[in-house]
């Protein structure tokens, strides 16, 4: 157990020092200056020279890699360019958004895709099976942002239930702050929960049909008990595989739909930092998404083992 | 009869006084604006960005002349100014009583400590180039500032009205990108990084009638339709800057709103390379302006709300010369332009259009088929905004593209021949370098409206329209500004009708 937590640690020591690199070879290629960004077309190149002086512009490739590894490593953050601040206080501030958002997302995901699976599964090539299929094909097929922008015409626009976007903030507002990200976290969950009901329902049908259901029904189980627990607890480690990809692509698909909402998330401000040349905070957003795409995936690992007690780690 | 007529006197006085008292403004309220934009900062004088100015220019900062909503300098920290007969010596008295937010005064030394900061070696300002021309700055006393320019600048006042150059505390400058401090009629409150800058009443304002808000909140929210969304759902109170002029009409029918549609400073053109094949030969610059129709682009570009331009001059700004009927749309004209120039086949050309401004795409295509029609193929290339800066402007790697310059009075970008559309005339530079040293105004008026015929007449760039100041606020919202002269979204006199 170990040995294996030890493991995946060097893995995820490599993986990041990789995508450091990777990150700030790109984005030091990357044509577009970030002091001419900043001070307009108009500048004069006295005032650029100053300002790429400042932001430490003017040193080589490997100094400005070495400086930003080491402050790295000793917990000092850089300023971000724009916004005059460290990038550690942004990535918190964003993340106490885009975090909650893709929770409530995957919880709508799960609400939806778990019943709406196993009753297709159970009554396999039924109407009913039939129409939630088709409903996931209607999902898989809406892109997130549009979706986004039909709920807010519904309910800001036509019905006022919701505002049509923005943040309250928790400390100021906390029931006006789950509110604000309902919309979007379900925009974002319909299309999710697309995919975990069609894989639901597959996993289901093939545990439904294993020897080990066959012998619970035949011990006069009811069907309640055979199908919740014995066959979903086994049908869940596909299902749980996949939900640990999907949060990269919830971190995707968060750029979108916080443009859409305005709200003051990780996704927008990565979309715009990288529009805005903040090199400081790409950079640091991009190694953080990263690391918390292999962490979740590694919790994923372990919540196998708990599931199935067939899968041992070694 | 007699007691009839006695009561129409009454009224017909009493008539412009309710006139009047309906129309005085009333204290108090918030406003929510939505920009699209966030600023890298709010310091004025560090960055040239538009953002920032329409955000803390005339809010939180102010400097000694402000612009009015009609284009004209007026008194800001300055009551008066005085220019001697050689137009060198520039005299200013300052507004007595005025302190910053911090508490600090504002006075001549602060004012000179200012000026100083802008023009030194190692300054931060991102336009040193604007004050160097002052040679001495004297105080003669705590409320009188004396410059004396080396030379005679007919654009120094007009600087003096810019962003760059407001008046910062002495105390804690350093820190004014993340925490303003001004003498503006608005505080600055909190910066919520990525969704909002909040600003607060300066009790202590100089002008203790103003300003009638209490609380105004600028919102970034950059894609057009969630501003829309936002305004009708109630979240926000006007689309100040930009409001997408396709999605105006329908704004415009809602009894609950208002479209303003004036006039601001933006000239869209489409850059040309006056050093890249063909488009060094003037002729085919000339076709080109022939070929396009500026009433459709105006109408399918930004729904009809622009004004045409035919220089690079706004109307709103004085010396306004009218050039747009120079080149009217005659595509017979432009065919045979092209074929005394050497093509009478037409040409195959690229556009680089930068993707971070619908206007510049959808101008791009309209036009591409424009010239389409007189046998020029262009290729439409669409590039992220850093990719332009440094292919487009740095590297001057293009044939065409297309952009808004937002500046005013930003017609010497013509009269440098390494600017990124490299035009090249030393009969402009001489007409520019006159305007710049004309000791009246109707020297001034003269040599700025040759500039503006010369650079018409050279076909220098595709002169299109002026971006159009479109804002859209609930019915009850007074006295927004409808033009933008200038680069600023002055709330101080905005109210709420109640």
């Amino acid at each position: 157990m170990l040995r294996y937590f030890a493991k995946k640690l060097i893995t995820l020591v490599v993986l990041l020092f990789l995508v450091s690199i990777t990150v700030f070879s790109v984005l030091f290629v990357l044509p577009g200056d970030p002091s001419q960004i900043i001070l307009g077309i108009n500048a004069t190149p006295e005032a650029l020279a100053n300002l790429r002086a400042e932001l430490g512009l003017d040193q080589s490739f490997l100094s400005q890699y070495t400086d930003w590894i080491a402050d790295l490593l000793l917990g000092r953050s850089q300023q971000s360019i724009h916004y005059k601040m460290p990038v550690y206080e942004l990535i918190l501030d964003s993340l106490a958004v885009t975090g909650p958002m893709a929770l409530i997302a995957m919880l709508f995901a799960l609400v939806i895709s778990l019943p709406l699976g196993i009753y297709a599964a159970r009554h396999q090539n039924q109407t009913g099976d039939v129409t939630v299929m088709f409903g996931t094909q209607l999902g898989l097929a809406t892109p997130e942002f549009w979706f986004g922008i039909l709920l807010t015409l519904l309910f800001s626009v036509e019905l006022g239930w919701f505002s049509a976007g923005g943040f309250p903030g928790w400390g100021k507002d906390f029931w006006g702050s789950i509110k604000a990200l309902l919309l979007p976290a379900f925009a974002l969950g319909v299309i999710r929960a697309s995919i975990l009901t069609r894989l639901t329902r597959s996993s289901m049908l093939e545990v439904l049909r294993e020897d080990y259901v066959r012998t619970a029904r035949a011990k006069g189980l009811r069907e309640r008990t055979v199908v919740y627990v014995h066959a979903l607890r086994n049908a869940l480690v596909p299902i749980l595989t996949i939900m640990g990809l999907q949060l990269g692509q919830l971190l995707a698909g968060a750029i979108i739909i916080e443009n859409v909402f305005f709200l003051p998330g990780m996704g927008r401000l990565v979309f715009n930092a990288i529009g805005q040349r903040d090199l400081p905070v790409v950079r640091d957003i991009v190694l953080f998404m990263a690391a918390a795409v292999v962490v979740v995936n590694f919790i994923v690992d372990m919540a196998y083992a708990s599931i199935d007690p067939r899968i041992r780690i070694k | 009869m007699k007691k009839f007529l006695l009561i129409l006197l009454v009224l017909a006085i009493m008539a412009p006084v309710q006139a009047a008292w309906a129309a005085t403004p009333q204290k108090g309220g918030n406003l929510i604006i939505s920009v699209g934009d966030e600023p890298p900062g709010l310091d004025p004088t560090a960055s040239a960005s538009a953002a920032i100015d329409r955000v803390v220019y005339s809010n939180i900062m102010e400097g000694l002349i402000k612009v009015d909503r009609d284009g004209r300098f007026v008194p800001g920290l300055a009551t008066k100014w005085d220019v001697s007969p050689d137009g060198k010596v520039y005299t200013f008295q300052l507004r007595k009583g005025v302190s910053f937010h911090n508490g600090e005064a504002f006075n001549a030394a602060v004012a000179k400590w200012n000026l100083e900061r802008a023009v030194a070696q190692d300054s931060k300002n991102a336009h040193p180039e604007f004050f160097r021309v002052i040679e001495k700055i004297e105080t003669p006393d705590d409320y009188t500032l004396k410059l004396t320019l080396k030379d005679v600048d007919a654009l120094f006042i007009v600087h003096m009205a810019e962003g760059d150059a407001v008046m910062l505390p002495m105390k804690g400058y350093e820190n004014m990108a993340a925490e303003p401090i001004g003498t503006g009629p608005f505080k600055f409150a909190r910066w919520t990084r990525g969704d909002s800058v909040e600003m607060v009443r300066n009790d202590k304002y100089w002008n203790p009638k103003l300003p009638y808000l209490d609380k105004v909140t600028y919102r970034f929210i950059k894609d057009p339709s969630a501003q829309v969304a936002a305004l009708k759902a109630g979240d926000i109170d006007i689309i100040g800057w930009l409001l997408a002029p396709e999605l105006a009409p329908a704004i415009e029918k809602d009894k609950r709103f208002k479209v303003l549609a004036g006039a601001s400073t933006s000239e869209v053109i489409m850059s040309t390379n006056n050093k890249a094949k063909p488009f060094d030969n003037k002729l085919v610059r000339q076709a080109i302006a022939y070929a396009i129709d500026r009433d459709a682009v105006s109408e399918l570009v930004i729904s009809g709300y622009g004004t045409k331009i035919g220089s690079h001059w706004p109307p709103v700004t004085p010396y306004y010369k009218d050039m747009t009927g120079l080149f009217p749309y005659d595509p017979e004209k432009a065919k045979k332009l092209l074929a005394q120039a050497g093509y009478p086949n037409g040409f195959e050309a690229t556009i680089k259009l930068p993707v971070i401004y619908p206007y510049a795409g959808r101008a791009g295509e309209v036009i591409a088929d424009m010239l389409g029609q007189v046998g020029i193929k262009l290729n439409i290339e669409i590039v992220e905004w850093g990719v332009w800066l440094d292919r487009v402007f740095k590297q001057k790697d293009f044939q065409l593209s297309m952009i808004g310059h937002a500046e005013a009075w930003d017609i010497g970008i013509y009269a440098n021949p390494n600017y990124y559309f490299q035009y090249d005339s030393q009969e402009f530079r001489d007409a520019y370098a006159m305007a710049l040293k004309a000791p009246n105004e109707a020297e001034k008026a003269k040599w700025f409206g040759r500039c503006q015929e010369i650079v018409a007449e050279d076909a220098v760039n595709g002169f299109l329209f002026l971006s159009p100041a479109l804002s859209a606020m609930k019915v009850e919202l007074m006295d927004w500004w409808e033009n933008y002269p200038t680069i600023a979204m002055d709330c101080s006199q905005v109210w709420w009708k109640k």
